[in-house]
Order: structure tokens, then sequence, then C-alpha cells
């Protein structure tokens, strides 16, 4: 991808890579991925790489043994 | 909405005072509500149940012996976060400087940039069920430098905005940018291999 862009460009797809996903993608970075298609499955590939740690790494409770060790090492009830 | 969240902070503000003041039941009701994201938090960043769990118990140990130093000006979670993050990473150093001789290189997050352009399947986390699919997913979390993985966890899973995963990590938001940036783009290139290498990507 590097070497197909200037740097300014790089810099503002960087940018948005190291932003929120969920906030609006810049106009001009929008811009430049409709008429790029690899900037599109770069970026596109980033995003699903997120959902998925997003739908693997779930919260788990804290097991029965692993908070009654907690509480009794606080004195804790 | 607003109202609801703002009499949770006031509760919690008379729960701090009465557990500054040594009230047993105060602390233990803290305890009990901050465990659970506590507890993910050492697991997401640790890799592993039993420093998640020494995580866990550093943090309330720390969280009850200086309550009174904690000054209010951000909310408590994200104090807690901070001072587990801090456990966390420094058990992930002095781990590193024990597996020195095997540690592999540091990754060359230039050199995997950019190395495979094809257009990922769609409904990829139909796969998340599919056991070694999810080793992949572990391992690249895992090989991910623990810089890398705290801004990562923080940011993508935790659901920290940048100020506060700034706040918790004591860098600055443009740090926290860069690092989440290096983090997202070295995991998708994990992914990418991993698709690469069972045909999922041609």
């Amino acid at each position: 991808m590097k070497h197909q862009h200037d740097n300014t460009m790089i810099k503002k797809i960087e940018d948005q890579l190291g932003n929120d996903f969920d906030a609006e993608i810049v106009a001009e970075v929008a811009e430049h991925m409709r008429d790029c298609p690899d900037c599109k499955i770069y970026v596109d590939s980033v995003k699903q790489t997120i959902k998925l740690f997003r739908v693997t790494e779930t919260d788990t409770s804290v097991p029965e043994d692993v908070s009654d060790r907690l509480f009794k090492m606080l004195k804790l009830k | 909405m607003e109202k609801s969240v703002n009499n949770l902070m006031n509760q919690e503000s008379e729960l701090i005072k009465l557990a500054r003041a040594g009230d047993r039941s105060a602390q233990s009701d803290l305890v009990k509500t901050h465990s659970g994201r506590i507890y993910n938090l050492g697991l997401r960043i640790m890799r592993n149940e039993e420093d998640a769990e020494d995580v866990l118990q550093e943090t309330f140990i720390i969280m009850l012996g200086k309550l009174d130093q904690f000054s209010g000006k951000s909310s408590l979670y994200t104090w807690l976060y901070r001072i587990a993050t801090n456990i966390a990473l420094q058990k992930l150093r002095e781990k590193k400087k024990l597996d020195a001789e095997i540690s592999v290189h540091e990754p060359n997050f230039e050199a995997l940039r950019g190395s495979q352009l094809k257009e990922w399947p769609d409904h990829l986390e139909d796969k998340v069920n599919d056991e070694q699919f999810r080793h992949c997913l572990a391992v690249a979390m895992e090989d991910l430098p623990e810089n890398y993985r705290a801004v990562f966890v923080l940011r993508d899973l935790e659901n920290l905005s940048t100020k506060e995963a700034a706040s918790v990590l004591s860098i600055s938001e443009a740090n926290v940018k860069v690092r989440l940036m290096r983090a997202r783009l070295f995991l998708r290139d994990k992914l990418a291999n991993h698709l690469k290498c069972v045909g999922d990507i041609r």
C-alpha cells in the first residue's frame, strides 16, 4: 500500500486507523477509498479484525473460587 | 439516563467515603462492583487465568491501601484500570526478562503492512467457533507486544476513550492513537497470514 500513495494520504489513513472506527471517516480519506480498492480492502480488513476480537474476547464472570480467594485475602465478606 | 448515571456516581462517592473511613461493608461493595471488570482486563492483557487472578488481588490490595489517595478527579474504575494495567504490564515485563533467551524478534510493523491486499470473506465471525481460528486469534494477541496490547485492550475491547486510555497508561493521546493503529495493523496482518494459509484468502 505504502509505495502507491503519497505520504500525506498514508498519514491520514494511519490517523484514521488509530481513531474510533465508529466515528465518521474523514471526508478526504473516504473519497480516496472510493477510488482506491487497495485502501478500502485494507481498512475494511482492519475493521473485520477488531470485530473478530470483540466477538471472541467476551466478558467472563469471576470464577467462584477466584472470588472466594480474593475476599479471603482482603479479609472481606 | 443521565439522572441514573449521576445517581450511581453519587452512590459510589458515598461508598468511597465510607470505605475510606474503614467501613468493611462499603469496601466489600466496591470490590464486588469492580472485580468483574478488573478480572476481565487482567485476562485480556495477561492471557491466562492464574496471572489474571494475581492482577485482580494486587489491584484491590492497592485500592484498599490507597483509597485515601484517590482524588475523585477521574472515575474509580479509571483509577482501578490504571492500577491493574500497571501491575499487568510490570508482570509481563518481568516475564519477558525471564524468557529473554527464547523470545522472538520484535515484530516489524512496517514490513507487515500491506502484505496481502486481497478482499476478506464476509461473515468471518462465523469462524469463531473453529478451534484453529480461535487459536490463531489467541496467538496473535499473545504475540502483540505488551505496550500495544494494553492499548488495544483498553480502546477496542474495554471501550475506553482515547482520553481515558491515555490517562490509564500515563501517555499522550497522540501516543495512544499511534499504538492503537500499530496494534490493529499487527493483529490484522497476523490474521491475514492465517487466512491465507488456510485458503480463505487466495
